[in-house]
């Protein structure tokens, strides 16, 4: 059998099957209706009163997604073409794998368009010339079928009452369905597939519900009570080597230190990319009594460096009377004036490992500021290093802090040592 | 009472979210804001509200428009290739008026750029990227407590004005950690949409209120209507009527227009008796202020215009500026976006240079500093 809808008369015809659906629902609350088509002529048809979203071609599967989290138990029905299965596939698969409530009616193109009879559950959209001639049709009811769609059915405006019918159990199927919507009558109509697994946000709700609700507040950010406030000068910290000697999370000790339990304010500034074992890597911390401006140590008043490239690259830039502390392990041509500090030396013999020279830098900028006390430093690595390995590095950093107040002694420049 | 933390801007963006009311983020992982999907996975569970992992930045957008009218505040945060897939629904989010939040953690472009590194080159594709001629609001963040404030009020802007807010954040910021003070919930202003009181059939979900928009009712809750990508009436139905197109551009211009005093937000640094000035946002302002301090200790008369509401901009603070300084610096890590718009505003009353890098490397004091004194 072959028909002929004017267009108008389509929409009247699918019109007429939501309208009763309606009726079916009673009372049952009714669905909210995303559509990227143009859009349903309700106000000229007198047809029901719905919600209406009239979305971008093909995203409305997506808003969907997000009206579904927003709203668990209000229907949603997406009557969608061409677009579903083209701008909308992403979507469609997405929301179809994992489950997300909806009812996704696809127009086959004699609904919007065409006269044509073709297979049901293919679909056609018009388009001329090759496309019709050597691409394979889609097939998205098969498609829904494989991502065990809830329910995926098939229903004929023709018979208006079995489409009716067909929408509304799908609204009532917890889950993704999908129904493909002929004007033909001469193909298998009513439910094709199902598939009962819990609707997505159904079960995440469950499985949220089940959460420990771990407070992270009391996680890292948790501040020790502050010391009182004091005047101290703008001071930058720059430990500087290469990735794999602990660099990142000295960085992250000392500005907790300096902002949480000295009372100041502390900047950490991160970069990505640049911790690779055996790379770069550097580290700026900045801290004073008032509100840090710029978080780079662009003219360090101490200078960790832990690489010979370092040491080269930024010991010419500290301010007059600042402190270069050189690891003479890695630095065999050490800055002027540098203070010899066996920083890695003291990680491996304190804790084994060469990663924990961060800490034991840490003792260094204790020692050469005077402004950072160890006992806050103790206090931030406590957060911050497994406890198993604590007591360990905790010595190491007392080590990196005697070795430079000893080294300080010997220098020609004063260290505010306390 | 407020409780200081130690956090970077990512984690004070996503605070401020949780605290700003947001109980729905759709995102897509992308450096350098992966932190707030990954902080958000974990607490919007804990506070009843849900994260979506989705299929891209499009689905993303799509997902929060979904969820705002649902009646959920709704943000998703990407950088920049997923900013321009957002573009999108954005415009649809714009023309039928949903409120959420876009935070985008700008990184160098075009294309995927330099993933792990920082740049500010969105700053007009936050203005115009989705196309027509729409109004739109964006901020910009320079410290982490900004990043945790900012949040917040971008959150509230967006429920206020009935918009997407864009939070324009740059990938110095973003990583950038240090202390902030997070105010307990009773100190802090949150605002939400309002709700209709008429009955549903005299609600007009669009109406144009002249400078107002309407009350928003959470979709499914008896106030049936229309949402439309098209140009529409004040009850949503599309229209082609020029007259009624007409009021509707009126409508949106005046909704933002009309309330650039709860809008706009900057800080005048040091402008008092300044001959030179610089305008600067985001990471940027940073090495700005140090570049303020450091000029003083020169005796150079330098000031700040630090802007905070990037988009609408300004505008008159910084004619204020035109007419008072004798030249106007403006460093930021593109070639030239912001320094445009001071130039229009400027008009030739004060000479504007720029100081510009995109290869990922912060901009610094010494280099503003030189930018200033070479006009010596």
């Amino acid at each position: 059998m072959t028909i002929t809808l004017p267009y108008l008369a389509t929409w009247q015809m699918l019109m007429d099957v939501l309208a009763r659906v309606v009726t079916l629902r009673g009372d049952r609350e009714l669905p909210i209706i995303l559509s990227s088509l143009p859009e349903l002529p309700e106000r000229e048809l007198g047809g029901p009163p719905v919600s209406f979203i009239h979305g971008p071609p093909g995203r409305n599967i997506a808003v969907a997604i997000g009206l579904r989290a927003a709203r668990p138990h209000t229907p949603l029905l997406l009557i969608m073409n061409a677009d579903g299965v083209t701008l909308g596939t992403n979507h469609l698969i997405h929301a179809a794998r994992r489950n997300i409530g909806m009812t996704l009616l696809l127009l086959r193109s004699e609904v919007t368009e065409a006269t044509e009879r073709q297979p049901l559950d293919r679909l056609r959209w018009g388009a001329p010339g090759y496309q019709q001639s050597i691409e394979p049709m889609a097939t998205p009811l098969e498609w829904a079928t494989a991502l065990q769609s809830a329910l995926v059915g098939r229903g004929s405006l023709l018979d208006p009452d079995g489409l009716a019918a067909l929408i509304n159990e799908a609204l009532e199927t917890p889950g993704f369905s999908m129904i493909g919507v002929t004007a033909g009558a001469n193909l298998k109509l009513g439910v094709l597939s199902r598939t009962q697994w819990p609707e997505y946000f159904t079960a995440y709700r469950e499985w949220v519900a089940s959460f420990v609700k771990l407070a992270r507040e009391g996680g890292a950010g948790k501040a020790p009570s502050p010391k009182p406030v004091r005047a101290v000068p703008r001071y930058e910290t720059l430990i500087a080597g290469v990735g794999g000697q602990g660099i990142k999370l000295a960085g992250t000790i000392l500005s907790e230190a300096a902002g949480l339990c000295e009372g100041l304010w502390a900047t950490h500034r991160g970069e990505y990319g640049s911790a690779t074992r055996g790379g770069p890597s550097r580290v700026d911390v900045v801290f004073g009594s008032d509100p840090i401006t710029y978080p780079g140590a662009d003219r360090p008043d101490a200078l960790i460096v832990l690489s010979q490239g370092a040491a080269n690259r930024y010991a010419p830039l500290i301010k007059p009377n600042a402190h270069v502390v050189a690891d003479p392990e890695p630095v065999s041509q050490m800055p002027p004036g540098a203070l010899p500090v066996p920083i890695i030396q003291l990680a491996r013999e304190y804790t084994g490992r060469p990663i924990a020279a961060g800490v034991v830098s840490l003792g260094c900028v204790a020692a050469l500021s005077g402004i950072i006390s160890l006992d806050c430093l103790r206090q931030s690595a406590a957060r911050h290093v497994p406890r198993k390995a604590l007591e360990k590095n905790l010595a190491a950093l007392e080590a990196g802090y005697a070795a430079t107040r000893e080294a300080l002694k010997g220098s020609s420049v004063e260290g505010d040592v306390r | 009472m407020s409780t200081p933390s130690f956090i970077h801007g990512n984690h004070a963006v996503a605070d401020g979210a949780i605290a700003a009311g947001c109980r729905f983020y759709a995102g897509y992982p992308i450096t350098p804001s992966s932190e707030i999907a990954e902080i958000l996975s974990e607490r919007l569970p804990q506070v009843g509200g849900v994260f979506v992992q989705m299929e891209d930045e499009i689905a993303s957008m799509a997902a929060i428009i979904g969820a705002s009218l649902g009646g959920l505040k709704a943000a998703t945060a990407t950088s920049g290739p997923g900013f321009s897939l957002m573009q999108e629904n954005l415009g649809f989010a714009v023309v039928s008026e949903i409120p959420c939040v876009v935070i985008n953690v700008q990184r160098v472009g075009p294309s995927t750029g330099m993933p792990t590194k920082a740049a500010q080159g969105d700053v007009m594709q936050a203005r115009w990227g989705t196309h027509g001629d729409h109004p739109i609001i964006a901020l910009s963040p320079s410290s982490v407590q900004e990043c945790f404030n900012l949040a917040v009020r971008a959150f509230n802007l967006s429920e206020q004005f009935r918009t997407p807010v864009i939070l324009l954040m740059d990938g110095l910021v973003s990583a950038l950690r240090e202390k902030i003070e997070v105010p307990d919930p009773e100190e802090l202003t949150v605002v939400s949409r309002t709700k209709p009181t008429v009955p549903p059939e005299e609600y007009k979900p669009y109406a144009f209120t002249r400078g107002g928009v309407a009350p928003l009712p959470a979709f499914g809750d008896g106030y049936r209507f229309h949402v439309t990508g098209l140009l529409h009436d004040e009850h949503g139905y599309p229209t082609e009527d020029p007259a009624v197109v007409s009021a509707w551009w009126e409508h949106m211009h005046t909704k933002i227009g009309n309330h650039l005093d709860k809008i706009l937000d900057w800080d005048e640094v040091e402008l008092d008796d300044a001959e030179a000035a610089l305008v600067a946002y985001g990471g940027t302002a940073r090495s700005a202020a140090h570049a303020v301090t450091l000029a003083r200790e020169e005796g150079l008369r330098l000031g700040m215009l630090k802007v905070r509401t990037i988009w609408p901009f300004p505008e008159e603070a910084v004619r204020r500026l035109a007419a008072q300084v004798e030249r106007i610096v403006v460093p930021e890590m593109n070639y030239g976006q912001i320094r445009l718009e001071v130039e229009r505003l400027s008009a030739g009353r004060a000479a504007v240079t720029g100081v510009n890098r995109a290869d990922g490397l912060p901009i610094t004091p010494e280099q503003i500093l030189a930018a200033v004194r070479n006009r010596e």
